[in-house]
């Protein structure tokens, strides 16, 4: 009991103490070398410039949180789809995912401009990168969870006379779901990250704000390294926010049966 | 019904794939109501035989039948007990026994009723809401068999399903396993290292050698049914013991 609360405590007060110091190192840093703020901002200049800069944050983190989650939702949608495909049939998989590799081998900044190209300038574009970002980690890995199904477990179904319909309902889907998990936490960590890649290089403004990564741009030709360095900050929130969200549906989907999950005395 | 054996099985022979002979030359019938355990050492292909009876795997020559069809023909009236229990992680104990039912589809009340009998039966009505994890060795088997029952197969196909436990749970379990039978009757098949395991539950017990697998023995065990725990302690019954165990010893490999 007490063991734990205390190990808890470290975990809070650790990081903590490790800030402060970090913080206090970069003001030291600062003064010593006498670095001028459009260089490299002070941590209460970068707090400073969130608050000036609220209203354009909020809406350009909107955007983008818009951008992440469609991409998000597309790339687990159909790439759990696009798994169940592979792992049912060795042809399908066989035919497929090489093709599923060349696609995860073109650089993002490659396919931007030809997104851009297709789609124009704005959300569909950052959509597409996102989902491409996303869509890789999520196929491998449910793909691998629909092919390794227990052997003993297929034996069970055979000997209920199952047909392959529950066989995938009661069977495969649900022992896919920790593989599908992992690969809908590598997506959910990345998809911010894509939305803001995808923002930075296919954003627009029209019709108001543009993303964070649109604010990015803006904020570094104006050199208002301050609020540039608070564009990283919302994006880090951003990033907690959504690993967050799919650590909680990963812990609400396996908590009571997973290996990963249940605690043994 | 019909009065011929329940499962025939005759000059089966059984190799995977381009390999060495696992089985050869396998005769046996098998009555309504025996309970017949294949004993053996390592390799002597005492599972792949009841892998063939269930039809999970097909005889390279020969044949056998279940009640006179090919054996995945009369897979609804037999049931499998796997050596480790088996059981679906993420299904609660009473999802994991009603899962036979489910998929033959049976409507939600009879599977409620039929379940909350089988865990009666297998005395863990109180552990129905437990997942597999939460259950220890001995508990998990309990469900494979009320698993196995639920369905009330006429025959009942055990792969040492008592190997991992230990002797005083394993005894209890053998038990357990009459006394089920004396109630819900079936055609027991049974696979295991233990030769007090077999001369306690069978009618008959098959001796094979290895290499290739073959019936070496046949051993009648004469003792009444429903037979108790006391059993084991009777002369006669140490004597049978004796028997097979001299019976075991002469197909050992050297």
């Amino acid at each position: 009991m007490s063991t734990t609360s205390q190990s808890r405590l470290a975990a809070c007060l650790l990081p903590a103490l490790t800030a402060v110091a970090l913080i206090v190192l970069w003001y030291a840093f600062k003064a010593v070398f006498r670095v001028p703020s459009f260089v490299f901002p002070a941590p209460h200049e970068i707090l400073a410039a969130a608050w000036d800069e609220r209203a354009v944050l909020w809406s350009a983190a909107l955007v983008t949180v818009r951008g992440a989650l469609l991409g998000f939702t597309s790339a687990v949608t159909v790439g759990f789809l696009m798994a169940m495909a592979l792992g049912f049939s060795p042809r399908i998989k066989a035919s497929f995912y090489p093709l599923i590799l060349v696609l995860q081998m073109m650089p993002v900044t490659i396919l931007a401009p030809i997104f851009v190209l297709w789609l124009g300038q704005g959300l569909p574009s950052i959509v597409a990168i996102t989902f491409v970002i996303g869509f890789f980690p999520v196929v491998a890995n449910t793909t691998m969870g629909f092919i390794s199904v227990d052997r003993n477990l297929r034996e069970l179904f055979v000997m209920c006379s199952a047909t392959r319909a529950q066989e995938v309902r009661y069977l495969r889907i649900p022992g896919a779901m920790p593989y599908f998990l992992t690969g809908m936490k590598i997506a959910g960590t990345l998809a911010p990250i894509g939305a803001i890649v995808g923002d930075f290089l296919a954003g627009s403004a029209q019709g108001g704000v543009g993303g964070i990564g649109y604010m990015t741009i803006s904020y570094f030709s104006q050199l208002k390294t301050p609020a540039l360095f608070a564009t990283g900050l919302v994006a880090c929130v951003m990033g907690f926010l959504f690993v967050g969200g799919v650590n909680w549906l990963h812990w609400r989907l396996l908590h009571s049966w997973h290996d990963s999950m249940v605690k043994k005395e | 019904m019909n009065a011929g054996p329940i499962v025939k099985v005759s000059a089966l022979k059984k190799r995977f794939g381009s390999g060495p002979l696992v089985l050869d030359g396998i005769d046996l019938e098998v009555n309504r109501g025996e309970f017949v355990s294949f004993i053996g050492p390592s390799g002597c292909g005492k599972s792949t035989l009841l892998r063939l009876i269930a039809g999970l795997t097909s005889a390279s020559e020969g044949s056998i039948t279940v009640e006179e069809v090919a054996p995945e023909k009369a897979r609804k009236r037999m049931f499998f007990v796997f050596q480790d229990a088996n059981l679906i992680p993420w299904r609660r104990v009473a999802e994991n026994v009603e899962l036979p039912l489910l998929l033959r589809g049976d409507d939600p009340v009879h599977r409620r009723e039929c379940v909350a009998r089988m865990l009666e039966v297998v005395g863990l009505a109180g552990a129905a809401e437990k997942y597999p994890w939460q259950l220890s060795g001995g508990m998990k088997m309990r469900v494979s068999i009320a698993r196995a029952l639920s369905v009330a197969p006429d025959i009942l196909l055990l792969d040492e399903p008592f190997g991992a436990l230990d002797e005083m749970t394993r005894d209890r379990l053998n038990e357990d396993l009459l006394a089920i039978r004396s109630r819900d009757p079936f055609t027991g098949f049974f696979v295991t290292h233990s030769v007090a395991e077999a001369v306690f539950l069978s009618s008959r017990i098959v001796v094979l050698g290895a290499n290739p697998g073959r019936v070496t023995a046949v051993i009648d065990v004469p003792f009444a049914y429903p037979r108790q725990a006391e059993l084991r302690e009777s002369p006669a019954f140490l004597r049978l013991l004796a028997t097979t165990a001299q019976a075991l010893r002469a197909v050992r490999p050297a």
